[in-house]
């Protein structure tokens, strides 16, 4: 084996259950080398992260740092070795409540003294995360979450990180935020760490690894070195006869007539007031950076959130929902952006949470029928190919991009005239992706379709129409046509001067032609 | 030298896939194993623990804890708490008995007056809960004292019986007989209050098992936001938890005042602890790890069980608490640490 190796798995294998959830896996990592990983939901990409941060014990194979042999009792001994890992769920890494210097400080809040007075507490975060750039003195929940990962990971690193591990770290991340993450990454392995870079982001990951590996039904299919050609990265993750992505199947019919008109609203407080509308058959698409206000936008609409100002109407009739179930009543369904959070009741079944928003169809008189419940969660199941052990299972049980299939699909269960979608693709594969999309694609023909994604690309495919919001404005509207790269970023980092505005398709007026800047643009 | 290491290592791992194995077992039946060892048990050592008129007496000892606590479960399943079911109790039994004693009403208007109590109770919880958004543990705390005290005020502090002294005369009424029944009576050998337990017992089921309320009641006490945007009314619920486990406690203080036959100062108070008790061992019933009201029953009739075959056994009346509280630790161990290891 050529070069130092830092960190050896062998053969690699673990099962839970009767499910295999990888299979002989082996892969080294060398210092200062930026290794990704990649693979479709389900692949087993958690379960080598569990078993690389010491989470989990394999069922067989070995691990080994700096050519001895390991194994870890518990995150604590992988922590101990240098294997620092930073959770997709940044919050999980940070104590509400407490300063940005208290949450740095946290690994030596044992010792140090009996006293933690601030000037010592911010002497020790300064020694921590030399020029973090952050107010030491805020409150962690006063922080965007860009900052907050930026803490866990500056923590991580100073636990004499050998091998740091990033699972999805730019989930939660603009695209400005992620071009500075990859900037620290790069720093992190220019002193010697290796790290492990789990993404669904192609770009991302073209763009900062050096080695790209690839797992597929627990297996590593593929090992790819730079320069990294991505369309092979993507057809070894999905595997023989898949396809490279969601395909706009044709134009959209005849958009109908406005479903929902905004007319002086506001995405957030104090910014500025604008309008718009959604037509039948239509998908608008909502993007900006993270904390531009889709989600406070969308919220609103789906009655999560009183309205700022101004008015809504549906159908032409005034639409005022108090609350989500006023919401619904009218005909509007949101699917919010946090799964865990936000949708998912733990321990519950598929069935549960598909017939949830809608419990007064399934029996009579408040009494449930089991047997109409269990079979809406077939019909949602196979309509949007949920692969799991069926409708009686716990929703936890089966993968991210499987669970969103079922929180997403529950919703089209309804009758409904609008469909809002706040960020539908989180940490979703991009085989799972496709099957969202393509079902509500088919069913925006019926209905008016709001989706909102901080990444343009998943737009492409999907709407017909664009609004890019900059810090709570709306910064412009374009129908997907014009919708380049160049002008998205210009109008989503609100510096529309900048775009090239000459750089739409001339015939911009048919959304179809979206289809030939996304080749482009590919 | 790897050999002996995996082969140890393979024992290791089937000693302890066969420690989860038990574990889940325990988990899931552990508390009804034990209960079924507790009954052959006393009913070997004491013949007389197995006849039916000695179940009479275990299920009519358990029949007021357990509506309390079927209120109690009720008011769990939201992620609320309601500290106040005994407080309750007692004001219900002070307003019952001076209904049908002070002011010479009929024993209808007492239950009526009761059921009232317990639903004003309720509301006070959720304007509390609800609508002023204090935590549900120190706010029923707070409808404890206060209920407990509302109760000593409008009695003067004292007991109401029939003939008690009303400023320097005889007061006017009466237990009426109806009423009388409900506490000693029988339909077909079976004691009125085990009649009611056993048909609330099997509405609350219905109710939290079978019908739409009861899986938003849940959803709420999973995950309250989740709930929310799926368009359930969180606030409604709450309050529906809370007046359910109001009405429960009002019939729990019917029954008792008809029993006891006078309202007495305090004849709630050891209702919360014990029907908390029961809806908390009631977690750990075929692994439920959430209020049910099957389990709520399970654990009411555990309680009475032990009590009465240890009493038989010639154990201390002054150990009974001391059960409860093995029992009540057991159970959480059961539902809580198990649950893990499995």
């Amino acid at each position: 084996m050529a070069g130092v190796v830092t960190f050896a798995v062998t053969s690699v294998s673990k099962a839970y259950g009767a499910t295999t959830a990888l299979s002989s896996v082996s892969l080294d990592l060398r210092p200062g080398e930026i290794v990704g990983l990649i693979g479709t939901n389900g692949a087993g990409k958690s379960t080598l992260i569990k078993i690389l941060s010491g989470a989990t014990a394999p069922s067989s194979g070995t691990l080994s740092f700096d050519g001895r042999p390991v194994t870890f009792g518990g995150p604590l001994d992988a922590q101990a070795a240098g294997v620092q890992t930073v959770h997709q769920n940044i919050d999980d890494g940070v104590v509400f409540g407490a300063t940005v210097a208290d949450n740095l400080t946290l690994d030596t809040l044992a010792g140090g003294g009996w006293f933690r007075t601030r000037a010592r507490v911010r002497t020790a975060a300064a020694a921590v995360a030399p020029g973090l750039g952050l107010p030491l003195d805020a409150p962690v929940e006063s922080l965007p979450a860009s900052a907050r990962q930026q803490i866990v990971i500056a923590r991580a690193l100073a636990r004499r990180a050998r091998l740091l591990i990033l699972d999805e770290p730019t989930s939660t991340l603009s695209e400005v935020e992620a071009g500075a993450l990859a900037a620290r990454v790069r720093e992190a392995a220019a002193t010697g760490v290796s790290v492990l870079y789990v993404s669904h982001r192609l770009s991302e990951i073209e763009a900062l690894c050096d080695r790209v590996l690839v797992l597929r039904d627990g297996e590593l299919v593929a090992a790819f070195a730079a320069p990294l050609d991505r369309a092979a990265i993507v057809a070894a993750m999905l595997g023989p006869a898949a396809d490279l992505g969601p395909t706009r199947t044709g134009l959209p019919a005849e958009p109908g007539q406005e479903v929902l008109v905004a007319d002086g609203v506001r995405a957030v407080r104090g910014g500025r007031a604008f309008g718009f509308q959604v037509r039948a058959g239509e998908v608008l698409g909502v993007t900006g950076l993270v904390g531009a206000g889709k989600t406070e936008l969308l919220e609103q609409l789906g009655g999560a959130r009183p309205l700022v100002s101004g008015s809504l109407s549906l159908g032409g009739v005034p639409y005022e929902p108090k609350d989500p179930h006023d919401a619904i009543a009218a005909g509007v369904a949101l699917a919010p952006e946090e799964r865990a959070a936000q949708s998912i009741v733990p321990g519950w079944s598929v069935r549960a949470h598909v017939t949830l928003p809608w419990l007064r169809r399934h029996g009579r008189s408040g009494l449930l029928a089991r047997r109409s419940e269990h079979a809406a969660a077939r019909r949602v199941i196979e309509l949007f190919g949920v692969r799991g052990p069926g409708p009686e299972a716990p929703i936890e049980s089966l993968s991210g991009g499987n669970q969103q299939k079922v929180v997403v699909g529950r919703w089209l269960a309804g009758d409904l005239r609008l469909l809002v979608l706040d960020e539908p693709f989180r940490g979703v594969d991009v085989a799972a992706r496709a099957d969202i999309s393509g079902v509500v694609r088919e069913r925006a023909r019926r209905t008016a379709v709001v989706v909102a994604s901080s990444d343009p690309q998943e737009l492409h495919g999907l709407a017909d129409r664009v609004l890019v919001l900059h810090e709570g404005d709306l910064a412009g509207e374009l129908p997907i046509a014009d919708a380049t790269p160049e002008r998205l970023t210009a109008l989503m980092s609100g510096t529309p001067g900048s775009g090239t505005p000459g750089s739409g398709a001339p015939g911009s007026g048919i959304p179809g032609s979206g289809a030939t800047e996304r080749g482009g643009a590919r | 030298m790897t050999g002996i290491a995996s082969g140890v290592g393979a024992a290791a791992s089937a000693r302890r896939r066969a420690a989860s194995r038990a574990a889940a077992l325990a988990y899931r039946y552990g508390l009804l194993g034990v209960l079924a060892v507790m009954l052959v048990l006393f009913s070997l050592l004491r013949p007389a623990f197995a006849t039916y008129p000695n179940a009479l007496v275990v299920l009519q000892s358990v029949a007021v804890v357990g509506i309390v606590a079927l209120g109690v479960t009720v008011s769990m399943t939201t992620g609320g708490f309601d500290l106040s079911a005994g407080a309750c109790v007692g004001t219900v039994v002070m307003v019952t008995a001076l209904t049908m004693v002070r002011f010479n009403l009929t024993g209808g208007t007492a239950i009526v007056a009761g059921l009232l109590t317990g639903l004003v109770v309720a509301g006070v919880n959720v304007l509390l809960t609800v609508v002023a958004k204090v935590p549900d543990l120190v706010a029923t705390l707070g409808t404890l004292f206060l209920f407990q005290g509302l109760a000593l005020i409008v009695t003067g502090g004292q007991s109401v019986a029939p003939g008690m002294t009303v400023d320097g005369a005889p007061a006017p009424g009466r237990f009426t007989e109806g009423f009388v029944w409900l506490g000693s009576g029988t339909i077909v050998s079976v004691p009125v209050p085990v009649v009611v337990f056993a048909l609330l017992a099997a509405a609350v089921y219905v109710l939290l098992n079978h019908t739409r309320w009861g899986r938003a009641l849940y959803a709420i006490g999973g995950n309250a936001e989740a709930a929310r945007l799926a368009g359930i009314r969180v606030a409604r619920y709450r309050a529906l938890a809370y007046a359910v486990s109001g009405v429960c406690a009002a019939v729990a203080g019917i029954l008792l005042t008809a029993r006891l036959g006078r309202g007495d100062v305090g004849a709630g108070d050891p209702y919360l602890l014990q029907s908390v008790a029961a809806a908390l061992i009631g977690f750990a019933v075929l692994g439920a790890n959430r209020p049910n009201a099957l389990g709520t029953v399970v654990g009411a009739l555990f309680i009475g069980v032990a009590i009465n075959g240890l009493t038989m056994l010639n154990a201390p009346y002054y150990a009974q608490t001391f059960v409860q509280g093995a029992l009540l630790v057991g159970a959480l161990v059961t539902s809580y640490t198990l649950r893990r290891i499995r």
